[in-house]
């Protein structure tokens, strides 16, 4: 906006509350202010209003999301509801169930839209049976724990299960930083995989929650959205990305799970195209 | 066709700031998650008019105030603000601990006293922080009718809040802050 200030009036100084104004006109609504205390004066209360506004609307900001709000979401436009075959799972048994998982049985329960990547959507449940199994272990956790002896020695056992786990599943297996989301790294271990090798890395928060990130090769490198199922007491978010399959399991809310999902998406599109 | 994960994860992130935009147009918090609801599902119904090089924020608050001026239009009879949802509001607020109640309850008060046209213009720029440019997006005016609204807001909010404006009979007063 360019115009010439004679004297400002309101509309004038609230645009320029709200950083609208640019350029000389800027300076001349600062240099009008300094010179009429009062005009200074209403400004800074419009600014206690704005603040005052955002104070009083901010706890609405940061509630977590009501159930109904992010089920529709997730369900509407869609036919079909969220698909039963992981609670059929949990049902028939944990272990067996994942003896048995790899099998095609899967494939006609799920809505039509899905069937293009089939492929890429077996092994989640996968993820959430090995969550399911490893994650109450209080001795035995990890295969590699990284959390033995002092940091030097835990950085060493990082570069180690990180490239064992590379080795082992032919693909870049990064440990995810989440400590930002108050999750220190565990370790990890190898899994079999109808296909092949995975990889399951064990993050724990401060109180002893846990969540897993299972790793694999896709069965083709398609990439696939971000997807979230919640079953039972675990929820999980898989994705395909860079030629990997990830998973994230724990029992937390889907909005905890969101935010070390987007985490760990972040970092691994940063590793994977370090130019950015 | 369905709308695509990636459109729902989006949609997922604004969800906050939709709440708290809703909670600005209705006081009362579950008629104000239903508007963030129907919100929700027109935005899923018409995902493929959605823009991915525009700012997805702006294209549902677009919604949002569109499916609120609906919502008004359908039901006539019901004022803006309801006074009794907003006077239960005001007590949940006012148990609230750790705020300065008293302002609170002012300004909640006085900023549902403002018409919608003025209202929303203010709470887009100085909550949402909007630019003028986008707020006349969501609302559809011209930039310049944002510039006045937006400072005739302010100056009608500060006016109930001194007390130098007069509430209406049969509304709360208003408690005078100095």
């Amino acid at each position: 906006m360019n115009m010439h200030i004679e004297q400002p009036d309101d509309d004038l100084l609230s645009a320029w509350l709200d950083g609208e104004i640019e350029g000389a006109d800027r300076e001349r609504v600062q240099g009008w202010l300094r010179d009429h205390p009062e005009d200074a004066a209403r400004v800074r209360l419009w600014a206690a209003d704005r603040d005052a506004l955002r104070a009083r609307l901010a706890p609405t900001f940061d509630e977590p999301i009501p159930e109904r709000l992010t089920q529709t979401v997730w369900q509407g436009g869609r036919r079909t509801p969220g698909r039963p075959w992981l609670q059929a799972a949990m049902a028939a048994g944990l272990l067996v169930a994942g003896a048995l998982i790899g099998a095609t049985g899967m494939r006609g329960m799920q809505p039509a839209r899905e069937v293009a990547q089939t492929s890429n959507l077996r092994w989640p449940q996968r993820a959430a049976v090995a969550h399911a199994v490893y994650s109450p272990e209080v001795r035995h956790p990890v295969e590699v724990s990284v959390r033995e002896g002092d940091a030097a020695m835990q950085r060493e056992q990082e570069d180690h299960l990180s490239r064992w786990l590379t080795r082992r599943l032919t693909l870049p297996v990064k440990l995810f930083d989440l400590r930002a989301q108050g999750f220190e790294l565990v370790g990890g271990r190898l899994l079999p995989d109808a296909t092949g090798p995975s990889a399951q890395l064990m993050y724990q928060d401060s109180a002893g929650q846990r969540v897993t990130v299972y790793l694999r090769k896709p069965d083709d490198n398609t990439s696939a959205a971000f997807r979230y199922e919640r079953q039972g007491e675990f929820g999980l978010f898989y994705w395909v990305e860079a030629g990997c399959g990830f998973a994230l399991v724990g029992p937390q809310s889907r909005e905890r799970l969101l935010a070390l999902a987007e985490a760990i998406y972040n970092q691994g599109q940063a590793a994977s195209s370090p130019a950015r | 066709m369905p709308a695509n994960d990636v459109f729902r994860q989006q949609l997922l992130g604004v969800i906050p700031r939709l709440r708290r935009y809703a909670r600005s147009l209705v006081f009362d918090s579950t008629s104000a998650d239903d508007l963030v609801q129907s919100t929700l599902e027109r935005a899923l119904a018409h995902w493929h008019q959605f823009d991915q090089r525009r700012d997805l924020l702006v294209w549902v608050l677009s919604i949002a105030h569109n499916a609120h001026l609906d919502q008004r239009r359908r039901d006539s009879r019901m004022s803006v603000v309801d006074p009794e949802r907003a006077s239960a509001e005001q007590d949940a607020i006012a148990a609230d601990p750790g705020v300065d109640v008293a302002l609170r309850l002012d300004l909640i008060n006085a900023l549902s006293r403002l018409s919608a046209e003025q209202r929303e213009p203010l709470i887009l720029v100085s909550v949402e922080q909007l630019t003028y440019a986008e707020c006349a997006e969501v609302l559809r005016i011209p930039v310049g009718t944002v510039m006045s609204r937006v400072s005739r807001g302010r100056a009608a909010l500060r006016q109930w809040l001194d007390g130098s404006a007069r509430p209406a009979a049969g509304q709360r007063g208003l408690r005078r802050v100095v």
